[in-house]
């Protein structure tokens, strides 16, 4: 069974620190949420809708207060010193909305009158990218144009930590592979930290490569997603029946119907499969899983719920 | 002040966001007072009144759309991504809200005393009690601002700004049928009746503290979206 991660040591190199965070609003509760993300990796926060994952990213930007805990965005305590906390930190949250009677060349102007590291060369070349016109009003773009912009606005500052909150939600096809794109071109500088929520698993398997989920208020698991990837599996076995699930596999999900079984290894390593077989149970198949299944599998087990 | 480049680019830019309704309130603020230079007493009535309507339209604007809008709109979480604090957002945005009602306030109250010195038959007896109805007016947009500011609802903001509206008829009617008032704004010199200044320093001291007040909760908020 994955831990739920606590008591995490802060060092230099981690540009997010949750500790302990709780945060209570009258239908919902986070709770001692602690996670971390290293400097230079691109992390993916993944929860069903209201799991907590836009509570979680508006903490880490100070937008609202922890009832307890500590979050620290790069090495600064974003309680104690806000307006620092944030000077490297680009963040994205759905429900953002830029001012709608200026234009984007207004909301670029503005941007750049306020970071000095704005890169206008950048800049062009992402409104060339992203297909959009500077001098249209706010309150004339569509959803895509919108998430766009305000990447826009974000991406040149050049920051260190990007914090996006669903910036894929809601978009079609081509507009998500364009955000991908922009935002895998942002990691190409490796001293570039993000933070991707979504509820979409393909999107966030494209380029993340820690993966943390998070459901009804709990952070449920949190691993590199290589280690996800390899270390869950489903075994397809027929068995005997009065078979029993060997100790060893004791901790997995199970659902059978007559003689066929089927096992959801968290923890897999290769001698299990001749652990089963000694049981009895013949080993039909061993197939890798995709982080969508390991996400659901994941949810459903942290609910109490076999799937 | 440590901070004071992002106080000052938030400020130009909410002053920027409301250059056409200020200019609209100046323009119209400017007209309701040159409508009372017609030496007519209804017409110097329908001024009072429009002078009336451009303070609490434009303070209605002001809090709806620069303070309240922010938050209902959701720029707000776009501002507050910005390198700022909460201290210094609030500061901004109370500056600013100040800064755009009182443009036209100023302006209204000017020419208002220009009005009244160089028009034949005007009282100079009469700039206490045009300062002192202004004075009211800036009191009641600084209440107006601290119900905003702790409710974040325009729902209270306007109930407490239809009280302050009923509370300025009732306020103009007992100030006129005081006979000092109303001699004194009969006069052809220009003094200060004790209670016309009692009430321009009750005016003042509750515009001070209602700023310092909506500052306090403004800046404590824990939870901005």
């Amino acid at each position: 069974m994955i831990e739920e991660c606590k008591s995490i040591e802060t060092n230099h190199a981690t540009a997010i620190a949750l500790k302990n965070v709780s945060k209570s609003y009258k239908h919902f509760t986070l709770r001692d949420a602690s996670f971390e993300v290293q400097a230079g990796t691109v992390a993916g926060l993944i929860g069903p809708n209201g799991a907590g994952k836009s509570t979680a990213m508006r903490l880490m930007m100070g937008l609202v207060h922890p009832d307890r805990g500590d979050v620290r965005l790069l090495g600064q305590s974003i309680s104690s010193d806000q307006a620092s906390a944030r000077n490297d930190v680009g963040y994205f949250s759905e429900d953002m909305r830029l001012y709608k009677r200026e234009s984007i060349a207004w909301h670029m102007q503005f941007i750049r009158s306020i970071f000095p590291s704005w890169d206008d060369h950048y800049a062009s070349q992402l409104v060339e990218r992203f297909g959009l016109v500077p001098e249209q009003k706010i309150k004339g773009l569509s959803h895509g144009q919108r998430v766009k912009s305000i990447l826009l606005l974000i991406l040149p500052r050049r920051p260190k930590l990007l914090i996006l909150d669903e910036p894929t939600t809601g978009l079609d096809p081509v507009a998500r592979q364009e955000i991908i794109g922009e935002l895998m071109r942002a990691v190409e500088d490796e001293t570039r930290t993000i933070l991707f929520s979504s509820h979409n698993t393909q999107d966030v398997e494209k380029i993340c490569d820690t993966i943390t989920f998070i459901d009804r208020g709990r952070v449920i698991a949190s691993q590199n997603r290589d280690d996800f990837l390899d270390q869950w599996r489903r075994i397809r076995l027929h068995v005997p029946a009065d078979w029993k699930i060997p100790t060893e596999c004791i901790a997995s999900i199970e659902s059978s119907h007559r003689n066929q079984c089927t096992l959801t290894l968290d923890r897999f390593n290769p001698q299990m499969t001749s652990t089963l077989e000694s049981s009895g149970a013949n080993v039909e198949a061993i197939e890798r899983m995709t982080l969508e299944e390991i996400f659901v599998t994941s949810v459903m087990r942290g609910r109490g719920t076999n799937s | 002040m440590k901070n004071l480049k992002m106080i000052r680019i938030l400020f130009l830019k909410d002053l920027f966001l409301s250059r056409w309704i200020l200019f609209a309130y100046l323009i119209g603020g400017l007209a309701s007072c040159a409508i009372g230079a017609i030496p007519n007493p209804t017409m110097g009535f329908i001024s009072l009144i429009l002078i009336v309507t451009v303070a609490v339209g434009a303070g209605m604007y002001l809090l709806g759309d620069l303070l309240i809008g922010e938050g209902s709109e959701n720029t707000r979480s776009f501002i507050m991504s910005l390198p700022v604090s909460l201290r210094d957002y609030s500061l901004a945005k109370i500056s600013v809200v100040l800064t755009v009602f009182m443009i036209p306030w100023v302006m209204m109250l000017a020419f208002s005393i220009f009005m009244i010195v160089v028009l034949p038959g005007e009282k100079l007896g009469a700039i206490p009690l045009t300062i002192v109805i202004f004075l009211e007016l800036l009191a009641a947009f600084t209440v107006q601002l601290v119900a905003a500011a702790i409710t974040e609802s325009l729902g209270w903001t306007i109930s407490v700004m239809v009280g302050c509206n009923v509370f300025f008829n009732v306020f103009l009617m007992t100030l006129m049928s005081r006979p000092e008032v109303s001699e004194s704004a009969k006069s052809e010199v220009l003094s200060w009746p004790t209670l016309l200044a009692q009430v321009a320093g009750f005016e003042l001291l509750t515009v001070v503290v209602a700023i310092a007040v909506a500052l306090i909760f403004q800046s404590r908020k824990r939870d901005l979206v």
